[in-house]
């Protein structure tokens, strides 16, 4: 596919066919290079095409081949002449990521780091096989955790208040119907709460290893050799078979709404549909389940500390820095063309970043512009970013989310044969626990881009900047 | 063609996710084939014994569609109903498939879990007759 340089950090995909805007790249003249003929230019394109599309289809630089959207993908649509598309916010709904401070530095944890990730891993389940965190959990309680989001948490001893404003949306996204959710999806949920699950998700101890701008740095928590937490994974079973539910929903609807799309899994019909209001509320209580679960796993990540240490939650000084979403529709007013008009925003693999003064971030954080939480592979770095007033103007307040994929999942077994991942990892100072055996081969570091070069791209186009970097201790794979 | 050994269940080259195509003699066994192919992604199969059945119908008005659903069902069955089979018999008809697995309920004790599968996604999903049969191409949401 022709791309066209914009700048050094901006590609376009002028529109044509069925497109309906252009779409627009963030990357640099590598990433372009390295990625070739990659299928996901051509699913930047294919999202061009959704109705009510506005200004572009856009790719953050983690941007990689995904199902329908690309990953890195975010595109917003007019909120009422727009459509939503099931597909576009992915299976994971509410896939995300959290930061968790604590008092400890790096030289106190590195001592009793063995007992430590033994006991993280032993009290965080993966899911498969396991009872879930919590339980015993009826149809509706869940319904209740759909409705109440990480405020279920804070109700049944999980969360503090602060969490919850820490937290996008205060965990809990309005419109939520958990009646839209079936039997089925119930069912797959009803002992994830409080998982992890596998593929991509993941519990990181890290600590603060580089501070670029200590004042923000300071407001939120972070300084150097201080040992954090991240955690990675979104709406288990729940959300994997609500979006299954929906994609056949919308589909068998769309041929009804004269909606023609050029690949089955960005179906879509119109926001203000029958079939696109049931999914918004299904999305909604999808995506407070997810919420509640990484909140009950950062609980359970405190225990952890606290047992395995020996230290009081008072000396352990537990905090969540921010809780982000990177697969979700959001409602949100944006200036498109001078004019502030209501949009829906699909983010998939993509993070909000919105800039400082907002009035959706909590009063703690507006001064500071929101926390983007940027995880990279597991043996080199993670980024903490706050959003830029640029991203305001030109990405509808997104970031990107991650490093990024570079390399198939095939292939990285096929790379990681012969080879001990798990002695190189340690030799570069991480030790490795992992529930499946896929796991560390498939996530080997060489999988993924440099997330250096990814928030360097997002900097430099001025939508995000960089804030701390976070250097891993000890991960835990699902 | 058998797929005992999965010589016709294999990956193909997908960054985010996981491709995976499948080709058998014919249509039923391509089902089949798929079937087996899909429970050896979550659970190592040589720890798996075929105990016990489980028999569902799947109805869909093309192939691609009762692929789709046949691998949803099954997911279904392991998640979270804990079944893992190592074992499947297909009866097809024109739009519809009916399935018997054999296989025992997962038990974290003795087999050897190889990874979650959040979905079987519609991208580029394919099921066609071939020169060599049947062939099919999906991509697993992991």
């Amino acid at each position: 596919m022709d791309l066209v340089k914009i700048n050094e950090h901006l590609w376009e995909i002028p529109k044509a066919g069925a497109m309906l805007v252009p779409g627009r790249i963030y990357a640099s003249e590598k990433m372009i290079a390295e990625m070739g003929d990659d299928p996901a230019f051509a699913q930047v394109a294919n999202v061009a095409c959704l109705p009510g599309i506005v200004r572009y289809s856009l790719a953050m630089p983690d941007i990689h081949w995904g199902y329908g959207f690309p990953i890195g993908g975010v595109a917003a649509v007019d909120a009422h002449a727009g459509v939503i598309s099931p597909g576009g916010v992915g299976y994971d709904i509410n896939c995300g990521v959290r930061l968790a401070y604590t008092n400890l530095d790096l030289n106190f944890v590195k001592l009793r780091l063995a007992r430590l990730i033994d006991t993280l891993f032993s009290k965080i389940p993966a899911g498969v096989g396991s009872q879930g965190a919590i339980p015993g959990l009826s149809f509706e309680d869940l319904k209740q955790v759909a409705t109440d989001g990480a405020q279920w948490a804070l109700h049944h001893g999980y969360a503090t208040e602060r969490d919850l404003s820490h937290t996008e949306e205060g965990g809990r996204l309005t419109g939520a119907d958990p009646d839209l959710i079936s039997q089925r999806a119930y069912q797959r949920g009803s002992r994830q709460l409080g998982t992890l699950g596998s593929g991509n998700h993941f519990l990181e101890l890290s600590y603060v290893d580089q501070v670029y701008d200590s004042k923000v740095a300071e407001s939120l928590g972070l300084s150097i050799g201080q040992v954090t937490v991240m955690i990675h994974s979104g709406s288990r079973g729940l959300g994997h078979q609500t979006c299954d539910d929906y994609l056949k929903l919308v589909a068998s609807a769309m041929a009804r709404y004269e909606i023609n799309l050029p690949d089955r899994q960005l179906a879509a019909v119109p926001i203000e549909s029958r079939e696109g209001q049931s999914y918004l509320g299904a999305m909604a209580a999808a995506a407070n389940f997810a919420w509640c679960n990484r909140q009950v796993m950062m609980h359970l990540a405190e225990q952890a500390f606290v047992e395995a240490l020996s230290i009081s939650p008072q000396e352990l000084g537990f905090a969540l820095v921010y809780d982000v979403c990177h697969n979700i529709a959001k409602f949100e007013e944006h200036f498109v063309d001078g004019r502030k008009q209501l949009l829906c925003v699909h983010r998939k693999g993509a993070t909000r970043a919105f800039a400082p003064g907002h009035p959706a971030l909590p009063e703690a954080l507006r001064p500071l512009g929101q926390p983007v939480l940027v995880p990279g592979d597991m043996g080199r770095y993670s980024f903490v970013l706050v959003g830029c007033e640029t991203a305001m103007h030109e990405t509808f307040g997104s970031s990107c989310h991650g490093a990024g994929r570079v390399m198939s999942r095939a292939r990285a077994k096929r790379e990681a044969r012969g080879r001990d991942l798990n002695a190189e990892l340690t030799e570069l100072g991480v030790s490795v626990r992992a529930y499946s055996r896929a796991g560390i081969a498939e996530e080997m570091p060489q999988a993924y881009k440099d997330a250096a070069e990814v928030v360097e791209v997002m900097e430099a186009a001025g939508v995000t900047r960089r804030v701390a970097r976070l250097k891993p201790l000890a991960v835990i794979k699902g | 063609m058998g797929c005992e050994d999965m010589p016709s269940f294999r990956e193909f080259e997908h960054t985010g996710d996981l491709g995976i195509e499948v080709v058998a003699a014919s249509r039923g066994e391509l089902f089949r084939c798929a079937a087996i192919g899909l429970a050896s992604l979550l659970v190592e199969m040589n720890t798996v014994e075929a105990n016990e059945d489980r028999s569902f119908v799947v109805t869909a008005e093309t192939d691609a569609d009762l692929m789709h659903d046949l691998l949803a069902e099954l997911l279904y069955l392991f998640d979270p109903q804990g079944f893992i089979w190592r074992d499947a018999s297909v009866k097809e008809g024109e739009r519809s498939l009916r399935v018997t697995v054999r296989g025992e309920l997962f038990d974290p004790a003795r087999h050897v879990f190889r990874g979650e599968i959040k979905a079987i996604t519609y991208h580029r999903l394919m099921v066609a007759k071939s020169p060599e049969g049947w062939r099919a191409r999906m991509i697993f949401d992991i």
